[in-house]
């Protein structure tokens, strides 16, 4: 089913222990946080496919994922969408703004796309947190910190439905965009992150696929963002925040970047061991900046990926 | 009217400062080469020995600026060392670790002194026009903004600054020629930090002291540098004056959170509108 490698088969296996976890009693807050955790997997494999297959340093990836979980909160709270209609247009929306900001930013390169990037996912915080709503019937006015809740279908979802959703998106999420990174369109994005001049002159199209890159990568993350919105019931402007876009990248720094796997892996471990520890949130983010700056100087290539290449050079050497 | 006098002069005397601020990114671009994203960080550190000072009941400007000064630059020379130099070939490594070391000091400062706004009173008020006021803190920023200015332009157009002009030109040559590259890059990069923590010490008293404060002055320098570039310091200060000027009078016709969000915009239009101008002020090479 999956195809060939051996990252796939330990993904599968994982996917296969994370699907038999529930059955073993896990209390619900651990459930809880697995499932959020499924979903902030495939927002760090999102970035990497924008920041890592295709090379183009994204840090307002959280734009993405917001401008879902916002589309959903609006239509559903604001204008009293049906849930399913809201998440398919949050959807189409997140891929519209990705595919603005890519129209934007391709035309940058290296370090710029970065504080470009950075700039729009600032912007779209400080509005989310100026911004404020007046809900239709209670008269009482939404936004700001406390964000805009989201009208779910269910009034109290079983945590075993949720946990069961997420895994089954990240899964197939996973799935999906470990063939597109292995596809002829990742070939070309691999090219590109590897020299654009290179990728230039052999007649690659440049502007283009790295537009597309970020179409792919925000309807990922808008996904993720869909998903999170149907789980916490809740849109705040945390989910533009710069913290939320550096832990996709912090992600896949130490999971390797332009594996996917890696920062899908990463994700998942990093969230479960961090908030299944119930450290507070300003810490997490420290823990989160701490282990990214001790990645990037000792393990430039990621963990897996650094201690691999040492391996091979000392199988070499002797 | 004396209002928007008020504003206009508040405006002057900090865009003074950032515009300090600015030629400090603008020498780390020089000669590290790096677009650095922690610089916000420093003028944040800056601010909160400002603040500790004035707690411990020290008043004097002088003292604050000397201490903030030599734990920035302590601070970024470890930073500059032990982490900039070995990774900066590596735009992704350098773009995203140094937005970690500030968001990394943003927690220790949130954790130390908590997320609320802190403040310290910026001495005496002296009357000009009714309604119109500038305090001591406000006239020895203007003052020691201006001088630290005038001194880095000196010293760049001395013997002194030659090394630094030479690895900015070609640091192969310099490195031929016997210039320790290295140390004088991590050098360099420390005391661009303690200049941007002089000019976290100097705005301190014009506003909220927070963990996030550094983020408005940072993307007010990356504007100024991307647009001046980091040939000419005086183009730099009329820069950092004029977006000084530019971000209070946001603040006071629209509200305080307008400043940042127009900055954003600026930066962000700057950058569509430019794409090719951008390339000439990072040396020519395949990035990725």
């Amino acid at each position: 089913m999956f195809p060939g490698g051996r990252t796939t088969g330990a993904l599968g296996a994982a996917s296969g222990i994370l699907l038999l976890l529930p059955l073993l009693g896990l209390d619900p807050f651990l459930l809880d946080v697995l499932t959020v955790g499924f979903l902030l997997a495939v927002f760090a494999g999102s970035w990497d496919l924008v920041g890592g297959v295709a090379g183009q340093i994204s840090l307002g990836h959280a734009l993405f994922f917001g401008s879902a979980t916002y589309a959903c909160a609006i239509l559903t709270s604001l204008y009293r969408w049906p849930f399913p209609a809201a998440a398919a247009v949050a959807l189409l929306f997140s891929g519209a703004v990705g595919a603005a900001a890519g129209a934007l930013a391709s035309r940058l390169r290296g370090p710029f796309v970065a504080l470009f990037t950075l700039a729009l996912g600032e912007l779209a915080h400080e509005v989310a947190l100026g911004q404020a709503f007046f809900s239709p019937k209670e008269g009482y006015s939404w936004g700001g910190e406390g964000g805009i809740p989201v009208s779910l279908p269910w009034v109290e979802a079983s945590p075993w439905a949720g946990y069961y959703a997420a895994l089954l998106f990240l899964v197939l999420s996973a799935f999906a965009m470990l063939r597109i990174a292995r596809s002829r369109q990742g070939l070309l994005w691999t090219a590109i992150a590897g020299s654009e001049l290179n990728a230039q002159a052999s007649g690659v199209d440049v502007v283009r696929h790295k537009r597309r890159a970020f179409l792919a990568s925000a309807l990922f993350a808008g996904a993720a963002g869909v998903g999170f919105a149907a789980h916490v019931g809740r849109a705040t402007a945390a989910d533009f925040s710069i913290e939320l876009s550096f832990q996709a990248a912090t992600c896949a720094a130490i999971g390797g970047r332009g594996t996917v796997a890696g920062p899908v892996l990463a994700a998942l471990l990093l969230h479960a061991l961090f908030q299944g520890a119930g450290l507070p949130p300003a810490t997490r983010v420290l823990l989160y900046a701490a282990a990214l700056l001790a990645t990037l100087r000792f393990f430039p290539r990621g963990v897996a990926g650094t201690l691999r290449e040492r391996a091979r050079s000392r199988k070499m050497v002797s | 009217m004396n209002a928007l006098l008020q504003v206009l002069l508040d405006g002057l005397l900090t865009g003074a400062s950032y515009s300090l601020m600015a030629a400090g990114l603008a020498l780390i671009l020089g000669v590290v080469k790096i677009v650095n994203l922690s610089h916000g960080a420093f003028f944040t550190l800056g601010a909160y020995v400002a603040y500790v000072l004035h707690q411990r009941g020290v008043e004097n400007p002088a003292a604050a600026v000397l201490l903030a000064a030599a734990v920035a630059f302590a601070f970024g020379v470890f930073l500059g060392k032990s982490f900039i130099n070995p990774v900066r070939s590596h735009p992704f490594s350098v773009a995203v670790g140094t937005l970690g070391a500030a968001l990394l000091f943003e927690q220790v400062a949130q954790l130390a002194w908590g997320p609320h706004p802190l403040s310290i009173d910026g001495g005496r008020a002296l009357v000009l026009l009714p309604g119109v006021t500038v305090r001591a803190w406000g006239l020895i920023s203007l003052a020691a903004s201006a001088a630290l200015l005038g001194g880095l332009s000196l010293l760049l157009s001395s013997r002194f600054g030659l090394p630094l002009k030479l690895i900015a030109e070609d640091e192969e040559v310099a490195g031929s020629v016997g210039m320790d590259v290295a140390k004088i890059r991590y050098l360099t990069f420390g005391a661009a930090s303690a200049v941007a923590a002089v000019a976290g010490v100097l705005l301190a008293p014009t506003g909220a002291i927070t963990p996030t404060m550094g983020r408005v002055p940072l993307i007010l320098s990356l504007i100024v540098v991307i647009a001046s570039g980091m040939e000419r310091i005086w183009t730099i200060f009329l820069l950092g004056v004029g977006l000084g000027l530019f971000s209070n009078l946001c603040a006071y016709l629209l509200g305080p959170e307008w400043s940042y969000i127009l900055l954003l915009a600026a930066i962000s239009v700057l950058m569509i509108l430019r794409p090719e101008g951008l390339v000439a002020i990072l040396p020519a090479r395949d990035y990725r």
